[in-house]
């Protein structure tokens, strides 16, 4: 069937045409340019192996910092002789912790928060306590994990 | 070539009586807050220092984590004049900032940003944020303890608004942490991103200055006797106070060289009372009025929400003022510009002293 008159004119097709090819030609260019301007996220890691020797004879009352994938995580020696793992990082905005053995707390000192041994919140802004791993030992490995995971290195 | 031949040259092919028309014509009103006028210049005018110091330290930087702090030490300690122009292109910051803030401020509390020249509010805020990144990511090329920190929360902190935050703090860090690749892109901000997009922006700004005049505050509107011509007039009286702000930056530079702190260790705390820039100094008192926990929810996130709104609020300011667009008296909005200047000049001052 031939219509008698166009529904749209000639112009108005070759405009939508050009325009739905620019709109589509920068609206690719900004995503591939999106795309690789931003990064790759890596993760956190699930575990980290570390060697037994050289945290488990650490003093009572002191920490010891070991690399938590890009984060830091501590080795813990309680006053009460018991050896647990935290991340060394605060709940609130993200700096890293300090211990204070005279205080037997853990102190941030970006915005003033603490915490006490267990990682509860005493005081400041953090609104989550610390965040403690599990810690096994395999002989010389000393095997920190989220919890939850289970971990099982391949024999040697 | 002599200069008249040089003159003939130029007038054969461009029209220069059009340009003396507009410099002949450029006037600019008389009146109590004249002096206000001068802050945009000033700042204009710091900038460049920036530029020009900033180019010239980009010769000797290294951006690359290992690097980055030892090449400063470097700059600072071996090179010619290296520790007075890495000194000028601090001082020339802070005053740079220091300076926006009045302009801004000013602006508001005159309300300029009124109509016709809501544009003109609009682009000025955007270069303001541009000179706050600008400072923070300056800042953290340093590579030190303290920077690191201060990049730390400041991105964490944007990664609390709902929705975007973690879309925007993973952009910033190029990562889920703030790492050597943190450095890297915090460079391309500060060297490339940044200043082309205030380029772009100043030079919108300006023009719209040029287009639009001087705007006369409306209480002022009925006091304005005459007007003086901006060529020479204001040009001398902006070169004056250039010279003196030259000499500002020169002599802070000299006789207090910004220090460095020890290199940034990934796995260390940051130095005890640790405080930010002190253009940050009123957003880090305000989160630090919030607790833990607010009713159950993070207050973290609440803070952040509702100093993002502030700061939208502030920006939209022109489009909310209906009064003074119609030129008419506007009470209200006089209140608000003085509770904001307020705000951030007692909390800029609560967190220099605490």
């Amino acid at each position: 069937m031939k219509l008698k008159f166009s529904l749209i004119s000639r112009r108005q097709f070759l405009n939508t045409l050009f325009g739905g090819w620019v709109v589509a030609f920068l609206s690719g260019s900004f995503y591939a340019l999106l795309k690789f301007a931003f990064p790759t996220l890596g993760k956190e890691p699930d575990f980290v192996v570390l060697n037994a020797k050289d945290f488990l004879d650490i003093p009572f009352n002191s920490v010891k910092p070991f690399a938590w994938g890009g984060k830091l995580g501590f080795i813990f020696k309680r006053p009460d002789n018991k050896t647990v793992a935290l991340k060394g990082v605060c709940t609130h905005m993200e700096c890293n912790i300090a211990y204070k053995p005279e205080d037997k707390k853990f102190y941030c000192p970006c915005h003033k928060g603490w915490f006490d041994m267990d990682g509860k919140v005493l005081e400041g802004p953090p609104p989550k306590p610390l965040e403690f791993f599990e810690l096994t030992q395999e002989g010389e490995k000393l095997i920190v994990a989220k919890k939850g995971i289970k971990v099982e290195l391949p024999k040697a | 070539m002599s200069c008249q031949r040089l003159k003939n040259w130029i007038e054969d092919r461009y029209d220069l009586d059009g340009l003396r028309g507009f410099a002949k014509h450029k006037l600019i009103p008389v009146h109590r807050y004249e002096v206000l006028y001068y802050t945009g210049g000033l700042a204009m005018f710091l900038f460049i220092i920036q530029f020009i110091t900033g180019m010239v330290l980009s010769f000797y930087y290294i951006p690359y984590f290992e690097q980055a702090h030892k090449s400063i030490i470097e700059i600072v300690t071996k090179l010619n004049m290296g520790w007075f122009f890495r000194s000028l292109h601090h001082w020339g910051a802070q005053l740079s900032i220091g300076v926006l803030f009045i302009h801004v401020f000013s602006t508001l509390l005159l309300k300029s940003y009124r109509k016709p020249r809501e544009l003109l509010w609009i682009t000025g805020f955007i270069l303001l944020g541009i000179s706050i990144f600008f400072g923070l990511s300056g800042y953290f090329l340093l590579w030190d303890e303290r920077a690191f920190a201060a990049v730390r929360v400041a991105t964490g902190g944007a990664g609390n608004l709902p929705v975007i935050g973690g879309f925007i703090k993973s952009f910033l860090r190029g990562g889920i942490d703030v790492t050597g690749d943190t450095l890297t892109r915090f460079y391309a901000f500060h060297v490339s991103v940044l200043p082309i997009l205030t380029l772009i922006l100043m030079g919108i700004h300006i023009a719209l200055v040029q287009y639009h005049g001087m705007s006369v505050p409306i209480s002022e509107e009925k006091n304005v006797r005459k007007h003086v011509p901006f060529f020479p007039n204001v040009l001398y009286k902006d070169f004056i106070i250039w010279l003196v702000a030259l000499g500002v930056v020169v002599t802070l530079s000299i006789l207090m060289p910004p220090e460095i702190g020890k290199k940034a260790d990934t796995l260390a705390a940051p130095p005890e009372n640790i405080k930010p820039e002190w253009y940050f100094l009123f957003l880090f008192q305000t989160l630090k009025l919030f607790p833990g926990d607010l009713m159950g929810l993070n207050g973290e996130m609440i803070a952040i929400v509702l100093i993002s709104l502030g700061i939208l609020f502030f920006f939209l300011i022109p489009f909310f003022d209906r009064r003074s667009a119609r030129g008419e008296k506007s009470p209200v909005f006089t209140w608000i510009g003085i509770i904001y200047t307020a705000y951030f000049i007692v909390m800029t001052i609560i967190g220099f002293l605490t």
